[in-house]
Order: C-alpha cells, then sequence, then structure tokens
C-alpha cells in the first residue's frame, strides 16, 4: 500500500524532525549531549519506556488504553525475582525460568484485560484501572512488600552490556520494534487492529471476531511487560512491588507523541519510537541544560500537547 | 469547448440575464492532489427556483455542495449570494448567510436522541441554561410531523433508526431554520415512494416560499417531476444547463455520460433460478418482529428474490437477522437445507453468505483505510498467505473489481474517504464480490449510483446469478427490483404481504400490497 505507508512515512518524517532539531539544539548548547557516554545513557533511560510503548501502541491503535502496565511491571518483577533467587538452579536455569514466568504472568494479566473489556462490552479505561490495583496489590502480597535482589552477577553484566557503545537492552528493544512494525503493517492480524480500531463494526459484518483481536492486542501489551519487567531487574539488580508506578502515563505519552491517535486505528511503532526517543533526549537534555526536575516534568507535559495539538491540525490539512 | 451543448450553454446564459439570481457562481475550481474535482462549474439559482444538479458519480456535485457551505475550499472562482460576494470559510458562514445543507452523508450524533439532534443548533434553554426538554419535544414532533415521520419517537436515539429514517430527520433538522437557500444532496436515495413523495410536498411550499433549492439526485424522473432547471455536471464542468421544459431525459443522459448510452438490459432477462433451495427460512422471527409466526421463504440457486416494501417495513432487519449480526428470535434459518444455527456474521460467512449493508459510513467502509484495504476485507484469507498480505494481490484483486464496477478512484491505496458517493458503495460491493460467496444479501446496493454504473452493475449481478449465485436484494427502487429480479416478494409490518412472479410485474401491484398491510395496521 505504497500511497498509506507514503503518509504514514510522512508523518513519522515530522516526528523525526522534531527529534533532530532537539539533538541539535541539545548538542549545541550543552557540552556534554552528544557524548558517547551520554548516548548510551539515554538509551538505556529510554529501553522500558520504549518496550511498554510498544505494547501500547497495539491498545490503542484498536481504541483501548491501558492504564495497568506500571503495576503490571512490578507484578511481573517480583514474580520473576523470585524464581531467579531459587539457589538450587544454574544461572541459565534461573533466569530461563524467570523469564517464563514474566512472560507469563504479563500474558495472564493482559489476557484478562482484554477478556474482561472484549467480553462484557466494558471500557477498557476502567478494566485496566482495575488492574492497576490488583497487580500492585499482588506484587505486594507476593513479597509482604520486601524488595527481592542479589540476583546472579551474570544477569545483572547482562543488562549494562554494551556494543559499540550501544546497549543490548536498547538493541532488543529495537528488535522488537521491528518486529511490531513487522506485525502491523504487514501482516492480516494488524490490518484488522486497525480496522477495529476505525470501524469496529465494518470490521464485525466482514466476519472477523473482535473478541480475539482485541484480546490478543492486550495480551501483546502484557507480554512486553513482561519483557520489560526483566529488562528492568537486569539493569537496577532488583525486583521491588513498588517499581513502575506511573510508567504507564509515560508509555501513553511516548505513544501519543509519535503520532497514535488516542480514538484508534491511526499510528504507526515507528512514530512510538521517535516517541520514546523525544521524551528520553527532553529529559536528559533539560537535565544536562541545569534545569530542575520538576520544571523538566513541566516541559514534557507541554510537548505531549503540542504534539496532539500539531497532530489535529495536520490530521485537519490532510483531510481537506 | 467543443462539446455539442455549448450552442444550449450560450443561449441559457443569455436567459440568465434577464433573471436576478440568488446564488451565483462563476469558474469555481477545485483540485485535491492529483484528482481534479471541479474544472469550471458556472451555476445559477433564481430565488424561488427548484434548481437539479446531476451528474455521473464523481462529477463534482457534493464537492460543490462542500463548497457552498464552507466545508472545502475553492481554489479559484468566484460565488456570489445575494449579490455580494460571498465566501464562507465553516459551515456558520453558510448558515448566518442563509444557506442551509443536507449533506449526502449523514452528520447525526446517534447517541443522542431524534429531538436533540433536529434542535442540535439551538437547543431551547431557560433562564438557568437548562434544556427544556418538553418544548424540545414537541418541537421535534412537529417537524417530524411535518416530513411525514409519525412512526418514530423523539426521544429515541438516532442509532435505533434506519437510513431512510436518518435522512428525514437530516431534513427535517435542516427544516429548522429559516434559509433561502436549501441544498439537498441525494435526499431520496434511500426512501421509498411514500417518502419522497412528501419530501416533493415540503420542496413546493418552500418554492412558493420563494425559498431556493438545490436538488441532487440520480433519478431523473425526480428531476422532471420537482425541478424548474437542471445542470448538468460532468467531470467537474458544467456542460449543460437548462430550464425543464426545453429539455428531454435522453439529452441528459446524453450530457452527464457524453455519449449515447447503451440500451438498458433486455426486461426479459431469462431466469437463471434453478431448483435447489439455498437457504430457507421456516417462521424465521427478529427481535423487532411484532409476529409470532415470523416469516417464511425459499430462495433457490441462481435465483434474484426480490423484497420490496416501504421504509419501515422490517426488510433491512430480516436481512440482519438472516447474516447474524442481530441474533434472530425464533425460527430456523436453512442452509442448503441443513439447520444453520448461526451466532455471528463469521459464521454466516464461513456458510458462503455475504451481506451488503445499506449504510455504507457506518457499517460498509472503513473510511480512513485505503480502497484495496476495503475490498478485501472480507477476503483477507484469499490474498495473504501464513498472515502475510501480499499486496500485489490485493491490488490486483482491487484493479479487477474497480474495472468491472467503473469505479471512478484515484488508485487502491487511496483512502476510501476521497472516493464519491456513488463510488464509495461500488466499494463495498466489490467487497462482497471479492469472497465469491454462494448466497448474497443485498441491502440497497445501488444507493447513489449514477445511471449508467447501474446499468453495468445489474449486468453483473445477472451474470453472477447466472453462475449459480443466489441473491435476496432489497431495494427502495421499484425500477430496480423489477429489472432485477425473478421473483419479488412485499413486505408490509414485518410481514410478506404479497409475491410476485416476474410476469406479473408492475409497480401498482407491488405499491397495492404495500400500503394494504399498511392500512390494515392503521385500522387497528
Ligand atoms: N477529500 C478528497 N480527496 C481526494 N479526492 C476527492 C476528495 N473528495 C472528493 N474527491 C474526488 O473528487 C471527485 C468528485 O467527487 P464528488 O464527491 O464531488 O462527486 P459526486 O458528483 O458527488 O458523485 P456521487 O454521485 O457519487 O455522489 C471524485 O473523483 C472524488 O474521488
Ligand atoms: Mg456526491
Amino acid at each position: 500500500m505504497p500511497g498509506m505507508s507514503m503518509k504514514l512515512v510522512l508523518r513519522d518524517a515530522g516526528i523525526g524532525i522534531a527529534l533532530l532539531l532537539l539533538i541539535v539544539f541539545f548538542s549545541l548548547s550543552t557540552e556534554h549531549f552528544l557524548t558517547p557516554n551520554n548516548i548510551s545513557n539515554i538509551l538505556t533511560q529510554i529501553t522500558i519506556n520504549l518496550i511498554l510503548a510498544i505494547g501500547m501502541t497495539f491498545v490503542i491503535l484498536i481504541g483501548g488504553i491501558d492504564l495497568s502496565v506500571g503495576s503490571m511491571l512490578a507484578f511481573c518483577a517480583v514474580v520473576a525475582g523470585t524464581v531467579l533467587t531459587i539457589p538450587d538452579f544454574s544461572v541459565f536455569q534461573a533466569v530461563g525460568l524467570a523469564t517464563l514466568a514474566a512472560l507469563g504472568t504479563g500474558v495472564a494479566c493482559g489476557f484478562l484485560n482484554g477478556w474482561i473489556s472484549a467480553f462484557w462490552g466494558l471500557p477498557s479505561f476502567i478494566v485496566t484501572l482495575g488492574m492497576l490495583n490488583i497487580a500492585r496489590g499482588a506484587a505486594l502480597q507476593v513479597t509482604d512488600a520486601r524488595t527481592i535482589y542479589s540476583f546472579p552477577p551474570s544477569f545483572n553484566a547482562f543488562g549494562s552490556q554494551m556494543v559499540f557503545g550501544v546497549p543490548v537492552v536498547f538493541l532488543i528493544a529495537l528488535a522488537l520494534v521491528a518486529v511490531a512494525w513487522f506485525v502491523l503493517s504487514k501482516t492480516v492480524f494488524g490490518r484488522l487492529l486497525y480496522g477495529i480500531g476505525n470501524n469496529e463494526e465494518a470490521v464485525r459484518l466482514a466476519g472477523h471476531s473482535l473478541m480475539f483481536y482485541k484480546v490478543a492486542a492486550f495480551t501483546i501489551a502484557g507480554a512486553l511487560v513482561g519483557i520489560a519487567a526483566m529488562v528492568y531487574m537486569a539493569r537496577l539488580n532488583i525486583a521491588s512491588p513498588i517499581i513502575g508506578i506511573g510508567f504507564e502515563l509515560n508509555a501513553i505519552a511516548a505513544v501519543i507523541i509519535g503520532g497514535t491517535s488516542l480514538s484508534g486505528g491511526r499510528g504507526t511503532v515507528i512514530g512510538t519510537l521517535l516517541g520514546a526517543c523525544i521524551i528520553g533526549v527532553l529529559a536528559n537534555g533539560l537535565i544536562l541544560f541545569g534545569l530542575s526536575d520538576f520544571m523538566r516534568q513541566m516541559i514534557t507535559g507541554v510537548v505531549i500537547i503540542l504534539a496532539v495539538i500539531i497532530d489535529k491540525y495536520r490530521e485537519r490539512i490532510t483531510a481537506a | 469547448m467543443t462539446h455539442p451543448d455549448s450552442g444550449a450553454l450560450h443561449q441559457a446564459a443569455a436567459a440568465e440575464a434577464t433573471r436576478v439570481p440568488i446564488l451565483d457562481l462563476h469558474d469555481v475550481r477545485k483540485r485535491f492532489g492529483g484528482t481534479v474535482a471541479l474544472n469550471g462549474v458556472t451555476l445559477s439559482v433564481a430565488p424561488g427556483e427548484v434548481h437539479g444538479l446531476i451528474g455521473e458519480n464523481g462529477a463534482g456535485k457534493s464537492t460543490l455542495i462542500k463548497i457552498l457551505c464552507g466545508i472545502v475550499k475553492p481554489d479559484s472562482g468566484a460565488i456570489r449570494l445575494s449579490g455580494e460576494a460571498y465566501e464562507p470559510q465553516a459551515p456558520r458562514d453558510a448558515k448566518a448567510r442563509g444557506l442551509q445543507v443536507v449533506h449526502q452523508e449523514f452528520n447525526l450524533l446517534p447517541f443522542l436522541s431524534v429531538a436533540e439532534n433536529i434542535f442540535i443548533e439551538h437547543l431551547p434553554r431557560n433562564l438557568f441554561g437548562v434544556v427544556k426538554r418538553k418544548d424540545m419535544n414537541v418541537g421535534a414532533r412537529s417537524a417530524l410531523d411535518a416530513i411525514g415521520l409519525k412512526d418514530i419517537d423523539v426521544s429515541w436515539p438516532v442509532e435505533r433508526l434506519g437510513i431512510a429514517h436518518r435522512q428525514l430527520v437530516e431534513v427535517a433538522r435542516a427544516l429548522m431554520t429559516d434559509s433561502r437557500v436549501l441544498i439537498l444532496d441525494e435526499p431520496t436515495a434511500t426512501l421509498t415512494s411514500r417518502e419522497t413523495d412528501r419530501l416533493f410536498t415540503i420542496i413546493n411550499d418552500l418554492r412558493s416560499r420563494g425559498v431556493s433549492v438545490i436538488f441532487v439526485s440520480h433519478h431523473l424522473d425526480e428531476i422532471f417531476r420537482i425541478c424548474d432547471r437542471v445542470t448538468v455536471l460532468r467531470n467537474g464542468e458544467t456542460v449543460f444547463s437548462r430550464p425543464i421544459g426545453e429539455t428531454s431525459h435522453d439529452q441528459l443522459v446524453r450530457a452527464m455520460v457524453g455519449q449515447q448510452l447503451q440500451k438498458e438490459m433486455a426486461s426479459e432477462a431469462i431466469s437463471s433460478a434453478g431448483k435447489e433451495t439455498v437457504l430457507s427460512l421456516v417462521n424465521f422471527r427478529h427481535a423487532q418482529s411484532p409476529h409470532v409466526d415470523g416469516i417464511s421463504l425459499d430462495l433457490h440457486k441462481g435465483e434474484i428474490l426480490g423484497i420490496a416494501g416501504l421504509v419501515g417495513s422490517g426488510r433491512t432487519e430480516l436481512l440482519r437477522a438472516i447474516f447474524a449480526a442481530e441474533q434472530p428470535l425464533s425460527g430456523t434459518r436453512l442452509r442448503n437445507g441443513k439447520p444453520a444455527p448461526f451466532r455471528s456474521p463469521r459464521e454466516a460467512i464461513q456458510a458462503g453468505i455475504g451481506f451488503m449493508t445499506e449504510d455504507r459510513k457506518e457499517e460498509g467502509l472503513i473510511m480512513t483505510m485505503p480502497i484495496a484495504a476495503n475490498v478485501t476485507l472480507a477476503s483477507l484469507s484469499s490474498v495473504s498467505r501464513v498472515g502475510l498480505i501480499d499486496s500485489k494481490l490485493e491490488n490486483a484483486m482491487t484493479e479487477q473489481l474497480g474495472a468491472d464496477l467503473k469505479l471512478k478512484y484515484g488508485g487502491p491505496s487511496r483512502h476510501a474517504a476521497t472516493l464519491s458517493g456513488g463510488n464509495q458503495q461500488k466499494v463495498v460491493l466489490a467487497k462482497w464480490l471479492a469472497r465469491n460467496p454462494q448466497v448474497l444479501l443485498l441491502d440497497e446496493p445501488t444507493r447513489g449510483v449514477d445511471v449508467g454504473a447501474k446499468a453495468e452493475i445489474y449486468a453483473l449481478i445477472r451474470r453472477l446469478a447466472e453462475k449459480g449465485l443466489a441473491l435476496l436484494v432489497v431495494s427502495s427502487e421499484l425500477p430496480e427490483l423489477m429489472t432485477l429480479c425473478d421473483r419479488i416478494m412485499v413486505m408490509s409490518q414485518h410481514r410478506i404481504v404479497g409475491e410476485l412472479a416476474r410476469a406479473d410485474f408492475s409497480e401498482e401491484k407491488i405499491l397495492t400490497y404495500a400500503y394494504q398491510g399498511e392500512r390494515r395496521h392503521a385500522g387497528h
């Protein structure tokens, strides 16, 4: 579909240019921004949000929203962390089983989110708000509110591994972006997610099961939370039931800045990648610039609103 | 310009000099990217005139209307309204200058009530800004009564209405404000003759009060019935404009198409209906049906069975229940003689049934997705391998069906929203043809499709029936049913009240049946 992707490419190009301008600005105005060290720093910081935002893109594309990813991250992490610290396993066994545990927990929570909202026709806003509390409570319950630490050293080393100055965990996130891009733009599955976001009834009357696709989108988001949880543990060497608070909002912000419409049916995961980069670059650059954390937060807020305004405006132009 | 009618155009221009037009357009042009939508439209409407605007699908009628109400800005050209320059920036400006529009695609708010929709522009409020619901409902009631919509409740959400009723609500809303110019873009495409007659009474009344009406339709008989003057657009240009008395049916067709139209398909088409029953209903009853015994019918292989009836007689509900878009209440559905208790459209489709819905905007198309994606939406498995879409195959299929249906489009990757109304309709049809079903339910299949393309579509449907496709066709156009069908059933008040074989077809007989049930009902 050359025309459709052309338009989307143009949209993404606009966001890409905004990102480039930011990078140029910070490179010129601060001393340390463009150093290899700082760059890998930024990439590390982006990684978790990016992985969560990929899953969020699937959910927002079908016109849903997932407010539970932050809590789910904590829940996945403590479950995986518990497995990881079982003393009898070898490192390989422990990490393998912990990954399965994180994925399984994420998939289960995501599936529930999707199934409950699709089966009872409830807004996903409400259902995932419930899950936000359930998963957080579960994480606290499982751990008795304690933090889990002292993971195998090699696991932790993997979290800070670099290839040519690029963090390995960021490369994993990039690979996930590539897979998600392929699924969304080349497969029947992706096509129908876009279709559902645009006109559910037309998709239903064309003989497709809405239930399946909705549940799948939330389940994919859950699986990505599981992966994000593993990355989090590898980097910070802890699993705590109170991590991830507010992460859902950052993930949503990345998706929205990346040009995906909150009402569904429109957007790309490449946009999400750029959106996550913009948030990461802004956060890092503004600190180097000497702004306080508070100012930084305000500016990020302004950027989110600006992104949506620009998007509205662009939509009006292309519609005419 | 060297087309045959330029002399006529000249004459008309001379005659126009003697009138003082209320609306005057000169050489209006508009292009969308590479598509030229308007290529020099000149049009003049006198006060109290009913002005017919006709042309093939994609000729530019709706674009012109969108320009007049400020939704689309023209690239060049001059527009004058009551002698003053007129450059609306938004629909608000058009309303302020006394210009009201009923668009081809509906703009109602589905979850608000009928009354709220009618009063949306000026809700009656008390001192504290609270809506005076009673006043609103009373006002809406009388507005609906005026256009003869007696059988719907003003407190119903618009969502509950079929498209014909929605169309009438749109008209009622436009009539709420006094306007100098009223523009109606294909208002009759979904109406049966009863509603059309009422609409024409209203138009006549407006005319006598000095209101000008621009009326778009693909039905030339309607143009001759109601219009004082007619203007023809072809490929975005005004090619013809004359008082109605000085033109003829054939002349208009020639002006629209640019050539002589082939003879309509022979009316004694040979029926290809076989003996095999592919679909039957036994005491089949959908949720809204008031009758316990429901509906029973048999559809045969290769047969084209029409369902006639007035708006609200339950035709759409029947098709939706057959397709399991809504769960039927009771009764049996048999497919090839075997019970077929579908629980979802998915299962109906797997059993070889297709259903083209009446409302292309809400149920048929995904407007902001490519035309190709819409065409293949119901047959994705045939353009994909292991879940991967083969876009070459998809585009080829789109181009093939586009050619079969004479689709006028920029390319398979353009959004469905960029198509003209009639062409959107063809895409919905293409979606089901792409699937190759054995039974096809069609609800208003040619709504908004122009005369020429209609003939092509009829021929295509015939060919498919000859190959064994069984069709159940609902249409508010009796000539359509009479050209196409082997047999027509007439519905009234959710019941089948009559059945006619092809030899007995006549509008009179069909209408007698249709109204008969109505009267019996009124007598209760
Ligand atoms: N937003 C748009 N973007 C691109 N092309 C458009 C757009 N709107 C209309 N067009 C094109 O402009 C041409 C005129 O369309 P228009 O809707 O005015 O036709 P119409 O005369 O109303 O046809 P119909 O009888 O089918 O309603 C068509 O070729 C259509 O594809
Ligand atoms: Mg039109």
